[in-house]
């Protein structure tokens, strides 16, 4: 974090030095940026938080090797979390439950929402493959003593069983929950547990760092015109339209 | 035959068989099969423990050697599940004898063993059944320091939901600070998200009503121990910031010194209120600790309804689908912001929530109806709202007294502490709540057999008699009866002679039509009302017996004369035990006797004042001119001055009571 302090302490030089809005010449600007100095351990250690977060497992134990940063949780880890995620991105969320289960049976125990919300994709993926039989049964046998435990679920659930009403399904008001990006939203929710039940941030810090320089560039538009970041890909500092 | 829903899982009854295989695969695979069938599944948990699976399963845990680590890994998780969230679930696990093989297994050299028995061991110190673990026994806290110096951070919180689940007493709290579980805990704050989670519970288990305790704690780590606790007030983890308010609010419960600070009283309040929008668990406890912490407290009261507390609380009583402990804390909390302040019940009235409240009486919850009753009870303390009738309603009355027949005893009694308020109001609409059928609801429970429920409903009588028009009064004693009357007088519980005596005394208050009613069938009341006067050893039982006979003693001349009978039917008299008593109340509510039976004007009133002179009454009077109780003083003068015969007429009427609220 030390780095933005600096940062945007000389944001706040520019700032002092005008009256109106200021032009920043692309030379002063890299002179100004060129003082901030920022330690290598911490880039270090935002990347690997990033790759441990994201679950590049086998990219955090190179980078590891390489760079001597070390993980603040314990590598093996990340490889059963992983697997959890695809298994439900994939669809086989069964699979994902057991191995959840094995990898800490309180995190399923003392989260009914999150239980509830992986209950209900099996039941999705069941009708997505059309076994409308096992579906019902699946929805009455599991899902519906939780639906009676929780007002919220129930509408959940309800939402669900509509799936097997329609006949064009993708045409259909509750088609969303058979896009992917339900399966996605699912597998984040798992992820986020997991990383939680472990005493990990289920964020990393690399997005807010992006989105703090966003908004204190849109703090200094106000102020004064600079050399731009608008390309966070490339971060090509982008001459200031004068 | 109904076809399980997925060609993997086996019926219950088959799986359970399958346990008994020979074959170690097939165990691991169908006690795997079994843990993932019941995690998060209540339904499936009862099921299987119906079956007896708990005692087969602990019987494999318990016979399978060090070697054979996924039989112990998967036993010990599935008997931690069923220890998790199902009250039957501890028990059958306990029952079972589980306890010494799973703390076997944090010894373990295998770590992923050691994590499934220190997390179900968790489990079952989580729940309110498990026994509690003995600090003082042998080797015990030895042990306890152990798991709390663990490398394992699953061994570390099980260490520290031991001492959350057990430790209690001041002389728990006390043992175990010696021991150097405090420094430890505060080691733990600054590990992991979890250890930090358990740490703060634990923490706050051991400084709750200790001093002591707390001020060794707040010297820890040089003084530094309370800033760490503040520090976490502006972590990022919703939980962490109220487990760490908790635990202040603790402190600053025992040792308001340490939290003397205006600031810190204001970030608390703030945080807590910015909580209350927090999803889940803490969402659901934040109430709590703001009800907590603003208890008794007119000054935080105060400083909360400043930053909108009861706005925002309010707010949530629009939401159908709230979460029934989230709602119950939230009654809770408006109760306490209510129950002093003035504005804060104007406010809420003012916000149409009185409504929303009202609801709440008929929740499918005991505890929520209990809650709202008790909230209810808070906002109708107002007397600006009581004068002004806005409680004797239909709308309020028919849930309330809907519920003086609730199957659970504590709403029953809650209503009835509400309606104590409700009735007391003054613009003659005490009819509403006898046409509701309250009043037949009260004398009912007067007849309880539990004296918790004859208190408060005697009480409620007292208040509804409080100034009530006569016929209303009539109303009243017709549905008590003069017989059921005199055995509350004479109940065994003193609180209720007490109740029942003001109720005596508010129904003599108004003229002699009033006064009659206590000479029925034979004057069987005034009779009790005499014999409690001569026989109880409370003094507030007294207090009220004088008064009615005082109150008596204003009627005609029958009456003075049965208010004669009754105080000086010994001797020495009852009443001349009064005006020596060192009580000063029943010293000037035996003269305001005097004062009335000498009452001159009446044909007998010469008589009655040479019986009193005769019983030593008047010299003893005599020597009370200078008394140090103002009040008493003053009546002595009239009383000697009426000694002297001159013209007069009626006694001076001595003024009804109730007693809005049971402070």
């Amino acid at each position: 974090m030390s780095m933005f302090r600096v940062f945007i302490s000389h944001l706040t030089d520019i700032e002092t030095m005008t009256t109106s809005k200021k032009v920043i010449t692309r030379e002063e600007w890299e002179k100004k940026l060129n003082d901030v100095k920022i330690r290598k351990e911490d880039m270090n250690k935002l990347v690997m938080n990033f790759l441990v977060t994201e679950g590049y497992v086998e990219a955090a134990e190179r980078f590891k090797m390489e760079s001597g940063t070390e993980p603040d949780i314990d590598l093996a880890t990340i490889t059963d979390r992983m697997a959890v995620k695809k298994a439900v991105q994939c669809g086989n969320v069964e699979d994902a439950i057991e191995k959840v289960n094995d990898l800490n049976p309180e995190i399923l125990d003392t989260n009914p929402q999150l239980f509830f919300h992986l209950q209900q994709q099996r039941l999705i993926e069941l009708i997505r493959n059309g076994k409308v039989e096992e579906a019902l049964e699946f929805a009455q046998e599991e899902l519906a003593p939780r639906g009676e435990e929780n007002q919220s679920f129930l509408e959940e659930l309800e939402r669900t069983v509509a799936l097997l009403a329609f006949e064009d399904v993708s045409n259909c008001p509750v088609g969303e929950l058979l896009d992917i990006s339900q399966r996605l939203k699912t597998a984040s929710e798992v992820n986020a547990a997991i990383l939680t039940s472990q005493s990990h941030e289920k964020d990393p810090k690399l997005p807010s760092l992006l989105k703090m320089l966003i908004w204190a560039q849109n703090q200094l538009d106000e102020k004064a015109a600079y050399p731009r970041i608008n390309d966070l890909s490339t971060a090509i500092l982008e001459d200031p339209a004068v | 035959m109904p076809t399980s829903a997925s060609t993997s899982t086996n019926r219950p009854e088959v799986l359970i068989s399958l346990l008994r295989s020979e074959s170690k695969e097939v165990k691991v695979k169908s006690l795997r099969e079994l843990k993932n069938q019941i995690i998060g599944n209540r339904t499936k948990k009862l099921s299987y423990i119906k079956l007896g699976a708990v005692p087969k399963i602990l019987e494999i845990l318990s016979s399978s050697d060090d070697s054979e680590s996924s039989i112990l890994i998967q036993s010990a998780a599935t008997i931690g599940s069923f220890a998790c969230g199902v009250d039957v679930g501890v028990k059958a696990v306990l029952d079972s004898g589980a306890f010494p093989h799973l703390i076997r297994l944090l010894s373990h050299l295998d770590d992923k063993v050691v994590d499934a028995g220190a997390r179900s061991l968790k489990m079952i110190y989580q729940s309110k059944l498990a026994p509690k673990y003995d600090f003082h026994k042998d080797g015990n806290m030895a042990f306890l320091l152990s798991l709390l110096n663990s490398e394992n951070e699953n061994v570390t919180e099980l260490g520290a939901s031991i001492i959350t689940h057990s430790c209690e007493t001041s002389a728990e709290q006390k043992v175990l600070c010696e021991a150097g579980a405090l420094s430890r805990l505060l080691i733990l704050l600054k590990g992991s998200l979890n250890q930090r989670e358990a740490s703060l519970d634990s923490l706050a288990a051991m400084t709750e009503s200790n001093s002591e305790v707390i001020s060794k704690f707040v010297g820890l780590d040089s003084g530094r121990a309370l800033n760490s606790l503040t520090e976490l007030l502006k972590d990022r983890y919703p939980r962490t910031r109220l487990l760490a308010s908790v635990c202040l609010i603790v402190i600053g419960h025992t040792s308001p010194n340490y939290l003397q600070d205006i600031g810190i009283k204001t970030k608390l309040i703030m945080i807590l209120i910015e909580l209350l929008e927090e999803p889940g668990r803490v969402g659901d406890e934040v109430p709590f600790a703001l009800a907590n912490l603003i208890a008794d407290k007119e000054d935080l009261q105060q400083l909360a309804f400043e930053i909108n507390a009861l706005d925002k609380l309010c707010s949530f009583l629009h939401n159908d689908t709230i979460h029934t402990k989230r709602l119950k804390g939230i009654l809770l909390a408006i109760a306490e912001l209510c129950s002093r302040l003035e504005n804060c019940r104007a406010r809420f009235m003012s916000m149409q929530a009185l409504n929303l409240v009202t609801n709440a009486l008929t929740h499918d919850c005991a505890e929520v109806r209990s809650a709202a009753c008790i909230c209810m009870r808070s906002v109708t303390r107002s007397v600006k709202n009581l004068s002004a009738g806005h409680f004797l309603d239909d709308m309020i009355v028919t849930p309330l007294v809907q519920l003086l027949h609730d199957q659970c005893t504590l709403v029953q009694v809650t209503a009835l502490k509400t309606i104590c308020n409700i009735v007391v109001d003054v613009t003659n609409r005490k009819s509403v709540f006898i046409q509701c059928g309250g009043l037949k609801e009260l004398v009912l429970l007067s007849k309880s057999m539990d004296s918790t429920l004859r208190l408060n409903s005697v009480w409620a009588l007292r208040n509804l008699m409080f100034l009530a028009e006569s016929n209303n009064k009539e109303r009243i004693v017709s549905e008590i009866t003069a017989s059921t009357l005199t055995s509350l007088v004479c109940d065994p519980e003193p609180s209720i002679q007490e109740q029942a005596l003001a109720l005596v005394r508010n129904l003599v208050d108004g003229g002699i039509s009033s006064i009659e009613h206590v000479f029925v069938e034979g004057g069987i009341i005034i009779n009790a009302v005499g014999r409690q006067v001569r026989n109880a050893s409370k003094s507030e039982v007294c207090i009220q017996g004088i008064y009615i006979l005082g109150n008596i003693a204003t009627g005609s001349e029958s009456h003075k004369e049965a208010v004669m009978h009754q105080l000086l039917q010994e001797a020495p008299s009852v009443l001349l035990k009064f005006l020596k008593c060192s009580d000063a109340r029943l010293r000037v509510a035996a003269i305001w006797c005097v004062v009335n039976l000498t009452y001159p004007g009446g044909p007998g009133s010469s008589v009655r004042v040479a019986r009193l002179r005769d019983s030593g009454i008047i010299s003893q009077i005599k020597s009370m001119v200078n008394d140090s109780c103002l009040d008493a003083k003053f009546r002595v003068r009239t009383a000697l001055e009426q000694c002297k015969p001159v013209l007069g007429c009626l006694g001076v009427k001595l003024s009804a009571t109730n007693e809005q609220d049971h402070f």
